[in-house]
């Protein structure tokens, strides 16, 4: 990295936050602009930042990234439409499983084997890989309103499994069982359980005002989690996604107090994981090792291919090959997975740029080649299933 | 007749209004039906939270909801009946397949300039006309 920086340039905390925050104004800025996700574009800034400047990252900083990370984690639980869930478990839990589990051990053994990374950076490598993302998946059915037809259901509930299976292995696989395990896991349950039991009547008490109680609530909630995972050398993804999870259904029906959270949540927080993880990248070590970027980007996508299609013929016919690639799509779960092994000394510099730049990839190759050679059109396949149920027999008896 | 069926696309901008107003007064010229198409731009690609597209999605659906009314308006006020079809999508592409699709005979659309997008891409019209299996009046 340091070959790019233009001197080692001591940046105060303040110049430092100055730069950051100016960097999220200015993404978010291109991203109206262009189009394009914010997220990305705060990735790409981070990137200039970090080779630039070649600047440490503080304690501060990574605090914060670590904090938005598990937020954006409680977030995407509490996104899911438990419903949907409910009615497709079938279709979407055997896509889910094998969208994590085919690339997860491919990428752990390629990277363990082929590449001759440590045991717990090969695994890094798997779950980071494993993911599919959500947030990429919703955009394109929505935009071609796929998201109201039985397929457009089945890959979003698949897209949910498959990210369960990537938090659930990043909070086991690294877990070293202590003590403070037993707080841990009493916390994690007892917040699961309880939040959306009180959640309707503190809302009711303390919701609708600016000084945000039930923000604080819920970031209370989290913290703790961090706090006790922490100290159970775990990783509090997991309960936070479940968490997110239990309070989906009260934010469905509370919108307003899901949109606040949002702002505050990518207003200052979020940008400052993707800043952070940008910051990261060492674009000398991406150059250096382009063979090595291909081939991890080909272990993500083929053993994905090779997973899915199977039982996207059967659960999403005739659309398999569309289904397959946006599961092999990946961003936000792929990047905490990253940004995790990162600060707990698992993988260096160059295997986290390694990482984040096939997750990029992934976000954008598969996403490309699904729209514009695969794309159903949504009326059509509305009329489709509207008129010919017969015509996808693994669909019928689920319907309901 | 000349022209039996119309399809005028419409995205609320100066020169979108400007077309509406033509393809209403050959409408009424000719006594052609018309529908107009309003396409939804692309969400924000290879989006990290489903939060931001949510959004803009919201957007979106308002402000085609409202750009609907109006068009319908404009046309009762002119004495035209009006069909309003919004679709997601990308509107180089969709105008001619929508336009395909219900066998219009001509597509009436306006051109607004965009200095880089334009000379880089080629304005939504040029693409239009090129693709557009009937004829194109752009109106200026």
């Amino acid at each position: 990295m340091s070959s790019l920086a233009l001197s080692n340039l001591a940046l105060s905390n303040l110049a430092l936050a100055t730069i950051l925050l100016g960097a999220a104004l200015a993404a978010s800025m291109i991203s109206v602009e262009l189009g394009i996700s914010v997220a990305l574009i705060e990735l790409g800034l981070g990137v200039v930042i970090g080779n630039v400047f070649d600047v440490a990252t503080p304690e501060w900083l990574v605090f914060l990234a670590g904090f938005a990370g598990i937020l954006l984690t409680f977030l995407a639980g509490a996104e899911v439409d438990v419903r949907q869930l409910r009615r497709e478990w079938r279709a979407s839990t055997a896509i889910g499983v094998v969208s994590f589990a085919a690339p997860f051990a491919a990428a752990t053994a390629f990277a363990y084997w082929g590449l001759g990374w440590t045991s717990d950076a090969a695994q890094i490598c798997g779950l980071a890989l494993s993911t599919t993302s959500l947030a990429v998946v919703y955009a394109v059915l929505v935009e071609t309103g796929l998201n109201r037809t039985l397929i457009g259901k089945r890959i979003m509930a698949a897209t949910f499994v498959t990210d369960l299976g990537t938090v659930t292995a990043l909070s086991v696989l690294f877990v070293t069982p202590n003590v403070w395990f037993i707080p841990f896991a009493a916390a994690s349950i007892a917040l699961i359980v309880g939040l959306p039991r009180i959640a309707p009547a503190f809302f009711r008490r303390y919701g609708n005002r600016v000084i945000e109680p039930e923000i604080k609530l819920a970031f209370v909630g989290l913290l703790l989690l961090m706090w006790l995972g922490d100290k159970a050398e775990s990783h509090a993804v997991l309960p936070a996604f479940l968490l997110g999870l239990a309070l989906s259904s009260h934010y469905a029906s509370h919108r307003t107090e899901q949109e606040r959270l949002r702002v505050v949540a990518f207003a200052f927080l979020t940008p400052l994981f993707f800043l952070r993880g940008g910051m990261s990248v060492a674009v000398s070590a991406l150059w250096a090792n382009l063979g090595v970027l291909a081939l991890l980007f080909f272990v993500k996508v083929i053993p994905k291919l090779v997973g899915v299609f199977p039982l996207a013929q059967r659960y999403c016919a005739p659309h398999a090959a569309f289904t397959t690639l946006l599961m092999s799509t990946g961003l936000t779960f792929g990047t905490i997975s990253s940004l995790y092994g990162l600060n707990a000394g698992i993988i260096d510099e160059t295997q986290f740029s390694l990482l984040v730049a096939v997750v990029v990839l992934s976000a954008i190759v598969p996403t490309v080649i699904a729209q514009r050679f695969f794309q159903p059109d949504a009326a059509e396949e509305a009329r489709r299933e509207a008129v010919a149920p017969a015509a996808t027999p693994a669909l019928e008896g689920e319907r309901s | 007749m000349p022209f039996e069926r119309l399809l005028v696309a419409v995205d609320g901008s100066e020169a979108s209004n400007r077309a509406l107003e033509k393809a209403l007064e050959l409408a009424a010229l000719t006594g052609a039906s018309i529908a107009a198409l309003a396409v939804e731009g692309p969400l924000p690609a290879y989006a990290a939270t489903i939060g931001e597209v949510e959004e803009v999605k919201r957007e979106k659906d308002a402000f085609f909801g409202r750009l609907a009314d109006e068009v319908r308006a404009h046309a009762e006020h002119a004495g035209v009946a009006i069909e309003v079809e919004i679709r997601p999508g990308h509107a180089a592409e969709l105008i001619p397949r929508i336009a395909k699709e219900r066998g219009v005979d001509l597509i009436v659309l306006g051109h607004r300039g965009h200095f880089l997008r334009d000379h880089v891409l080629g304005s939504t019209a040029d693409r239009v006309a090129e693709h557009a299996e009937c004829p194109v009046m752009i109106v200026r």
